[in-house]
């Protein structure tokens, strides 16, 4: 039955553009790259979705599921009836986000660890990723040469032309103030800044409950973000 | 009794126009046929065989052809009609400069045109050798051609693609042409029979078996043909060095992608409406319905009538039909006709 969770998605824009009715024909699966890699597949999602069941939305919300999709809307590209299951994904993961279903999958957990980079990253410096917070024993996908490449930065990237840091234009150039604080306000404004702070508060909440607690009876937010890291 | 014979000119030569000019004959009606190619016979003079009994479309083309040799009738070829108006008691209807004939009713069987498939190019119709639509494969078929892949060899394995163009809100059709599930049946027994060895999928979102005999015909492709049946649409095909082609696709009913290497891709081709059919709607002298076929005055009780009183239409110009399904509705449009007059008198 429909309940307090259907009727939280349904309020979203996002879920009213990106779905309307599904046949259940497949060929958002069919065109998946993430259903080739995972145990994925976005029609059966949609499926679950549309049937509006508060249990089995629930579970979907905590489940790895909803984090496998990469977000390349190949989906919305074939449907033949002009839904978006990508889309559909986006408000089940900031429902996730926001109700705190997320800390309960291991890929959902790691919300944490990309609002704690990227997000940091991008009101901090105006970049998602950026050389100074690329630390190579965290980036261990960027190969060896990483660590050389993160130690002398500032030559590796006048090298090849940047401006890194400096002022003006240019690759990698320091972003003004007013540029940050301008997106600050976007992210305020937007709900940007409140997801992240429900993606913490739910994961302290978390931490607390496997115990990583300091002697202040606070979480130990550092113990839980390497087990966030290390979760296999 | 009518003083001097009433005169309907009937707009399309295929086998709606040709049933329904030879009932309106036969009831004391003067006719002109005007069909826009050389040859009246419509869609059905390259089409190979009809379901549910395979039997060869060229008896019914010939069988209505020898009606059309009737004292009644006049057939014009090569000609479309361009222009329609209402001229006092009379409709006018024009082909360019060329030609220009009054009519007391018109009777419209203007058809239906094949969806293009390059439309839907991620199947590669028209840029890979070995993707053939429906339509290809029944030519193939009528000229006795061998059954082969572009290079000449026999093919191992076909997929049969239903729904393209159908269906499809990408396309802009978002309706079902109905008559391609079972020629997609029919069309792979058909292979069966000239190629054995070769394993034939028809890839479906749902089987639309409408027809009391269709059901059979599914069960014989399975039992007797070994036609195999994958719910799932088709989300691309590529082609390979060998020219073969790898298509994908999610088998819904076990919920797993995918992916299958095939030597050819038959793509069952559903019907648009007429091209022709712009040329009557443009100058309002008839409505379309939100598909883009004619519009009926009365979906139930009047679907041989259009939006204009004294034109009349029958067939595939209303919406997709069967060949059995054209010829009653070729003739229910002819009584239409006849009670109208009837009434006028």
């Amino acid at each position: 039955m429909p309940g307090e969770l259907y009727e939280r998605i349904s309020q979203d824009i996002r879920f009213t553009e990106g779905l309307t009715a599904c046949m259940n024909c497949g060929i958002c699966t069919a065109i998946c790259p993430a259903a080739e890699f995972y145990d994925y597949d976005p029609r059966s999602i949609v499926t679950t979705v549309q049937s509006g069941d508060e249990k089995t939305l629930k579970d979907l919300l905590e489940s790895e599921t909803i984090w496998y999709c990469g977000q390349c809307m190949s989906c919305k590209t074939r449907c033949p009836r002009g839904n978006c299951p990508g889309q559909v994904i986006q408000v089940l993961r900031k429902v996730s986000q926001e109700t705190g279903a997320f800390t309960k999958s291991r890929k959902g957990r790691q919300q944490l660890l990309i609002k704690d980079t990227v997000g940091k990253n991008i009101l901090k410096y105006g970049y998602c990723i950026y050389p100074a917070t690329a630390y190579p024993e965290k980036h261990p996908e960027q190969g060896t040469v990483w660590k050389w490449v993160f130690e002398n930065s500032h030559e590796v990237y006048a090298s090849v032309g940047g401006n890194y840091q400096g002022k003006g234009p240019g690759t990698l150039r320091k972003i003004p103030r007013e540029a940050l604080d301008e997106l600050h306000r976007i992210f305020e404004y937007t709900g940007g800044i409140n997801l992240f702070n429900k993606i913490e508060e739910h994961s302290r909440k978390k931490a607390l409950e496997l115990g990583f607690r300091k002697e202040n009876a606070d979480p130990d937010m550092e113990v839980y973000t390497r087990f966030v890291e290390n979760e296999q | 009794m009518m003083n001097k014979p009433r005169h309907i000119a009937v707009i399309g030569g295929g086998i709606a126009g040709m049933e329904t000019a030879s009932r309106l004959a036969q009831a004391g009606y003067k006719i002109t046929l005007i069909e826009k190619e050389r040859i009246t016979g419509g869609h059905l003079t390259q089409w190979s065989h009809l379901f549910p009994d395979s039997s060869d479309p060229a008896i019914v083309v010939s069988r209505l052809s020898s009606a059309l040799s009737h004292q009644n009738i006049k057939v014009i070829t090569s000609t479309e009609i361009t222009d329609i108006s209402k001229n006092g008691q009379y409709f006018n209807l024009k082909s360019g400069s060329e030609m220009s004939l009054n009519a007391d009713a018109i009777v419209v069987t203007s058809g239906f045109h094949l969806f293009d498939a390059s439309r839907k190019e991620e199947y590669g119709y028209g840029l890979f050798d070995n993707v053939l639509t429906s339509a290809d494969l029944e030519l193939m078929m009528k000229n006795e051609k061998p059954i082969r892949t572009a290079s000449g060899k026999k093919p191992r394995r076909i997929a049969i693609i239903h729904c393209v163009g159908s269906r499809d809100a990408k396309a802009g059709n978002t309706y079902c042409s109905k008559v391609c599930c079972i020629t997609g049946i029919k069309q792979a027994i058909e292979l069966n029979k000239r190629l054995p060895e070769c394993e034939i999928f028809c890839f479906y979102m749902d089987l639309r078996l409408y027809g009391s005999s269709f059901d059979g015909l599914y069960l014989t492709a399975q039992q007797k043909h070994k036609v195999q049946f994958i719910r799932g649409r088709l989300s691309e095909a590529a082609e390979k060095p060998d020219k073969s082609l790898q298509i994908k696709a999610e088998d819904t009913l076990s919920g797993r992608p995918l992916r299958m290497d095939v030597d050819m891709i038959i793509l069952l081709v559903g019907m648009e409406p007429g091209i022709s059919h712009n040329n009557f709607s443009r100058n309002g002298s008839v409505q379309l319905d939100e598909n883009g076929f004619l519009k009926c005055k009365d979906v139930h009780a009047a679907r041989n009538l259009t939006t204009q009183t004294g034109i009349f239409m029958a067939g595939t110009c209303i919406c997709p039909m069967s060949v059995s399904e054209t010829l009653e509705n070729a003739r229910s449009a002819a009584l239409e006709v006849i009670n109208y007059f009837e009434r006028k008198m």
